[in-house]
């Protein structure tokens, strides 16, 4: 068994990979932004409906690798139904854990923690970042 | 079916024979880069350790060795590209470089009036590395000059009676690739290149992918400018050759002003020099030059059409094996003359695919290979590219597809 299947794709990512939760358009997002890394040609669409710094909805669409849609689909997971404030923190935690300033076990990632494998393949890191890069830009993009 | 190449010696690549997450290296990305072979290394080392010194004829021993040094480089990748008379070759630092030469030497006013004027037309195509066609946009933005894209058919190949319907009174450029990097497809650039100089342009191609294995002879082409770099082609990073026909090269404003292409300076004026060196601004890449004339002869030495028959070979091979795995679609699968494949798969991302070949030692690239136009006109996104070369194997290829094989079953 290769250390990338054990490190990477672990049963809880490829099956967030095969099925993404929260995977679609939403009707009337109040927020929205796209991530795209043009090397690789990841790109995912982050949509939010936020009422009163609460994350009440939350939806993304697009196409990537396994790493990027499983992360992208943890993260809506986590995200939805809670605050603003939680979500920006979570996002701190999880990127922290990701570039290596912070051990998964001190992160109360969740779930989230099948990923901390990605901060042993450099090249890998954006993939796993790159759907909370596009929240982030979310949260500061209201829909006009 | 040949294992490697029988001309090779032990040692002659030795950073092939390293291990990877604990297997043999498969090196398959020389599409990106080439290894370069104990000769060449040792060519380039010779010159530093007996020769370095700047050109450009100084009074002194070492600088007349690193000169004549430097222009033996020269005529011997002159003959290696087939120049004749009639051409001149100017070294550059890689393929980028020496299309990025053409395009502002065409289009730049800096010096006077550029060859390109308001309403002339360049035509390039959907199949170019991004190389070959961002210069082209600025040289039209900078000239006012409109640019045209001859796009691939369905199976991403460029027609001539398509190129002949862009064709005009105003086209004066035209450039096309040998072979594209991101598929493997060898266009009829012969052809191609012979519509365009009939109706007057001046033909530009990039042959980066082709020196190693399908090499364009310029006495036998209508070929203005031709690019191609070192590092694909078993010599150094760093360098890279234009080489043309003397009146085309002519035309050109030089992109990089300086040292050693001038006649004369004044405060305010500047008279340049003859070519090649008025277009080899700067201290060159001299050591480059001499590694880049040795992987030449390294090629010869091997003999050009058995390291041929030995990529196209092992692409055939891989075409073969990956075609047959389920859910997956080669492109140009048809292509002839080519040591590139490029495959897509269903429920499975390049990058995931690489990742898990990386983890059994074997080396592909992933993405969009600087060709998105391309990848864009044949409706993929990012796809795995394997690239052989003459030190590649029949059983490398094996390792690729049950490397392949494998990670389908653990994605999918």
């Amino acid at each position: 068994m290769s250390l990338a299947t054990d490190d990477l794709y672990q049963d809880l990512v490829l099956e967030h990979k095969r099925a993404p939760r929260r995977y679609g358009a939403l009707a009337a997002p109040t927020h929205e932004a796209q991530g795209r890394n043009p090397a690789c040609g990841d790109e995912v669409k982050v949509q939010l409906r936020i009422e009163d710094e609460q994350v009440r909805q939350i939806g993304f669409t697009g196409q990537g690798c396994a790493i990027c849609i499983a992360s992208t689909s943890m993260m809506a997971e986590a995200v939805e139904g809670g605050s603003v404030a939680a979500a920006r923190a979570l996002q701190e935690r999880f990127r922290a854990v990701l570039t290596g300033q912070l051990e998964p076990g001190e992160a109360a990632l969740g779930k989230l923690e099948s990923l901390a494998g990605v901060r042993g393949y450099p090249s890998r890191i954006k993939c796993g970042l790159l759907g909370w890069h596009a929240l982030m830009h979310a949260l500061q993009e209201p829909v006009r | 079916m040949g294992d490697r190449l029988a001309t090779l010696e032990a040692g002659c690549f030795e950073g092939l024979a390293q291990r990877v997450h604990g297997a043999p290296l498969a090196y398959l990305d020389n599409a990106a880069i080439t290894h370069m072979p104990l000769a060449v290394r040792q060519a380039m080392d010779a010159f530093e350790q007996r020769d370095r010194a700047n050109i450009h004829r100084g009074v002194h021993a070492l600088s007349q060795r690193a000169t004549d040094a430097f222009e033996a480089a020269r005529a011997a990748l002159k003959g290696f590209a087939g120049a004749g008379p009639a051409h001149e070759l100017v070294f550059t630092s890689g393929t980028t470089d020496a299309l990025n030469q053409v395009a502002f030497g065409l289009s730049d006013s800096g010096a006077g009036t550029p060859v390109l004027r308001p309403g002339d037309e360049i035509v390039t195509t959907a199949l170019e590395h991004h190389a070959n066609l961002l210069p082209w946009q600025l040289a039209a933005r900078r000239s006012g000059a409109r640019l045209l894209v001859l796009r691939p058919d369905a199976q991403g190949r460029l027609q001539a009676d398509g190129l002949a319907r862009l064709l005009g009174p105003r086209t004066r450029v035209f450039a096309v690739t040998a072979c594209s990097n991101a598929t493997g497809e060898r266009p009829p650039y012969e052809k191609l290149l012979a519509l365009a100089a009939e109706a007057g342009a001046f033909t530009v191609l990039d042959a980066a992918q082709a020196m190693a294995h399908d090499v364009p002879v310029l006495g036998k082409l209508d070929c203005d400018f031709l690019a191609f770099s070192g590092h694909k082609m078993y010599g150094p990073m760093g360098i890279g050759v234009l080489a043309g026909r003397r009146d085309a090269l002519e035309r050109l404003a030089p992109l990089r002003v300086g040292g050693g292409m001038v006649e004369w300076v004044s405060e305010d004026d500047a008279g340049w020099s003859d070519l090649p060196a008025r277009l080899e601004g700067g201290t060159p890449n001299v050591a480059g030059a001499i590694g880049l004339a040795a992987a030449a002869a390294f090629i010869d030495a091997a003999g050009r059409d058995r390291v041929a028959a030995h990529v196209e070979a092992l692409r055939a091979h891989a075409v073969q094996r990956l075609a047959a795995l389920p859910g997956v679609t080669v492109l140009s699968p048809q292509a002839s003359g080519s040591a590139i494949v490029s495959f897509v798969a269903d429920g499975a991302h390049p990058h995931d695919i690489g990742t898990l070949l990386d983890e059994r030692g074997i080396a592909v690239r992933t993405g969009h290979h600087c060709a998105q136009p391309l990848l864009a006109c044949l409706g993929v996104g990012p796809t795995t590219r394997a690239s052989f070369a003459l030190y590649n194997t029949h059983d490398e290829v094996e390792r690729l597809a049950d490397g392949v094989a494998h990670a389908l079953e653990a994605l999918r």
